[in-house]
């Protein structure tokens, strides 16, 4: 028998022989860790969605994006040669999932009953593998959407032009030369709303793009890479390197400016140059205007959790005093006997950390457990907060890393918040701790 | 034979609030090697507080207490410890067992402490140690399920699972029935002639005196004489 057996067994065997001090300590440590959880879930969920439809509507995790400027004063948003500048892109990221090239532009969608200013996206449909995944259509069929004048519509912009499937549209917008073009386009599908992104974007075919803006073939808007999830953490790095290999190639960066492509026209309109410069962003930049819900959501996290956290604390530390007031003989006998004081302090730390191992291990498969019937019950979310959670229901993502850093934060706290009293414990003096009744 | 413990002109004072309260006046004592000495006196004539400096659980105000040649005013609080762990076992009036242990885990504490023997080699210590003190079936019990008697086996067992050259017991039947405080002495005494391990335990009473070789009596912190038990018992009136 060891003595960290015998540690355990004194430190089990207390919580047991106080089983309902403990039992109400630990399902209070059980509880608020499973709160910890479904927070971190809610978040983590939020955040997810967020890129998984940002990724898909109007970024790429990183962006090879940029600017042609024919007079200084204007400015349009197309990487002219975009194949010389995907092969140095291919070169420089290997872990690329997949990349794919998209036009971009703000244009005014004309019906027979009214109008509306949007931002319109050319894509190739046949190159967007995501793309299905995340759209939900109301009616039409995406692949349509691979014929020359289409578009695709989200439900909000179809209701508010009064259009359906099959009816035309006019787009109209200035080229890059200054003047306006129109060009007439079919509706082709209808999808629901995702949100904040879904209200001012819509999709028709590349091709459509370039010849409603006046531009080659061999010009693009954007450059979307696609990563891998376990890539998500090197993003900046990913963003670097290729800021990097492109600069060495010889072609020109604009400085990093973490904006939406959109929000930098106005700025870049002001500057002296001209010809092509590139943008490198990521897909937080590319939605900064909107991950301040996700920052709102964190924060708010973050105060009920310290909030739980101090209630804890002070349970915790009531706990131990109760328990070191009721053990002071025993604490004193301990010693007589050649206990160090290390050792009390270890004893007394034990049993905290064991209580809170336990009830943070009961309250996270409980968070869990709670996040997945959440999750299964397609709880639905009130049509103000889809705008912002870009879902209509609740989702929650309880990764096993988040399980793990719940359990080892929460425990951690334990342990700490029982230190003080422990280490009060440990510094009796064993005749004062001897002779103590009560 | 050589000192064990060598007390000289030790003087304890208690501080409550702005009032001191002397427990020792200057008491000297040696104690040698093998003895099995009794501190007798009424209550509050110091026993306890000299049990303390000697046990090393205290430190005197003035004057100086030797355990094992060592002078406990001179070592750190860390040393102090290790001077209880290896040399002082000790015996309470309430048993003092850990309460979540079992028998047999409460007499292995004290070498789990040491870090010195093999798991094989302590289990083989308790259980010679559980034989000789007539707890063989009791091991796995819990303190809760003996009886006065037999907890006091239990920590007479711990005090001496260490092979200390001293062990303390303060008052060790004062809360046992006569019968049972007989044979729990008995058990003391028996271990002190075979084992050579120096006894100091304190009592006021005088049938629990009358096992020592030698008794000291204390009055109002002061060591009033060295006697032997038949001295003591007939200065009390009572046949020795």
């Amino acid at each position: 028998m060891s003595k960290l057996f015998v540690d355990l067994t004194i430190a089990f065997r207390n919580l047991v022989q106080h089983r309902r001090r403990s039992l109400f300590l630990g399902a209070a440590i059980a509880a608020v860790t499973a709160l910890l959880v479904l927070l971190n879930g809610l978040s983590t969920g939020v955040r997810e969605t967020m890129i998984d439809t940002a990724t898909t509507l109007s970024t790429g995790h990183v962006n090879v994006g940029g600017f042609y400027k024919v007079t200084a004063g204007q400015a349009a948003p197309v990487v002219t040669d975009y194949k010389k500048v995907l092969a140095v892109v291919q070169k420089t990221v290997p872990e690329m999932a997949f990349a794919v090239h998209r036009g971009r532009g703000w244009a005014k969608l004309v019906s027979d009953t009214g109008s509306m200013q949007a931002g319109i996206t050319g894509i190739d449909i046949r190159s967007e593998p995501k793309f299905s995944s995340v759209l939900q259509l109301e009616s039409g069929k995406l692949d349509d959407l691979a014929q020359p004048g289409t578009i695709l519509l989200f439900d909000n912009q179809a209701e508010k032009l009064g259009v359906k499937v099959g009816d035309a549209l006019t787009v109209s917008a200035p080229t890059t030369r200054g003047t306006n073009n129109t060009i007439d386009v079919r509706i082709v599908a209808i999808a629901h709303s995702l949100g904040l992104l879904s209200t001012w974007n819509c999709f028709i075919p590349i091709e459509s793009l370039r010849a409603l803006y006046q531009i080659n073939q061999e010009s693009t808007g954007v450059i979307q890479i696609m990563l891998d999830r376990k890539d998500f953490d090197h993003i900046p790095a990913i963003a670097a390197r290729l800021r990097q290999a492109l600069d060495q190639a010889g072609y020109r960066i604009m400085e990093p400016d973490p904006r939406a492509f959109w929000m930098k026209f106005q700025s870049v309109s002001r500057e002296d140059w001209t010809g092509q410069k590139l943008d490198i962003t990521n897909w937080e930049d590319e939605i900064s205007f909107m991950t301040w819900t996700l920052k709102a959501l964190e924060g708010m996290s973050v105060v009920l959790i310290v909030i739980l956290v101090a209630i804890i604390i002070i349970g915790i530390m009531n706990t131990m005093w109760i328990a070191i007031r009721e053990r002071t003989r025993e604490i004193g006998t301990l010693r007589a006997i050649g206990m160090h004081r290390r050792e009390v302090l270890w004893m007394f730390l034990l049993e905290s950390l064991m209580l809170g191992l336990l009830a943070t291990i009961v309250g996270v498969l409980a968070g869990a457990a709670i996040a997945a019937g959440l999750n299964a019950a397609h709880v639905p979310v009130p049509t103000g907060l889809q705008f912002f959670l870009m879902s209509p229901h609740l989702h929650m993502s309880v990764h096993g890393s988040l399980m793990v850093r719940s359990v080892v934060f929460i425990t951690v706290i334990t342990g700490l918040a029982a230190f003080y009293p422990s280490l009060k414990a440990a510094r009796l003096r064993p005749v004062v701790a001897m002779s103590h009744f009560g | 034979m050589k000192a064990i413990v060598s007390v000289r002109e030790a003087v304890k004072n208690y501080t409550l609030g702005n009032v001191v309260v002397p427990a020792l006046r200057g008491v000297t004592l040696d104690v040698v090697e093998g003895d099995f000495l009794a501190i007798a006196g009424p209550s509050g004539s110091g026993k306890t507080t000299l049990l303390n400096l000697i046990g090393c659980v205290d430190t005197p105000t003035s004057g100086s207490v030797e355990v094992a040649g060592k002078d406990t005013r001179r070592l750190s609080e860390r040393e102090l410890t290790d001077l209880r762990l290896h040399t002082i076992g000790f015996i309470f009036q309430s048993f003092n067992l850990v309460s979540v242990l079992t028998v047999s885990q409460n007499i292995e504490l004290p070498l789990l402490l040491q870090r010195k023997l093999t798991g094989p080699e302590r289990a083989q210590r308790v259980s010679a140690l559980l034989e000789r003190v007539g707890l063989r079936e009791y091991g796995t019990h819990r303190p809760s399920e003996l009886s006065g008697g037999q907890r006091q086996r239990v920590a007479i067992a711990r005090a001496l699972v260490t092979r200390p050259q001293l062990v303390l017991a303060d008052e060790p039947t004062a809360n046992l029935d006569s019968v049972t405080g007989a044979h729990i002495l008995d058990l003391m005494r028996e271990l002190n002639r075979t084992e050579k391990t120096t006894f100091i335990f304190s009592t006021h009473d005088q049938s629990v005196m009358a096992h020592a070789n030698a008794v000291v009596r204390l009055a109002d912190g002061k060591l009033v004489d060295r006697v032997t038990p038949a001295q003591a018992a007939a200065e009390n009136g009572l046949p020795a």
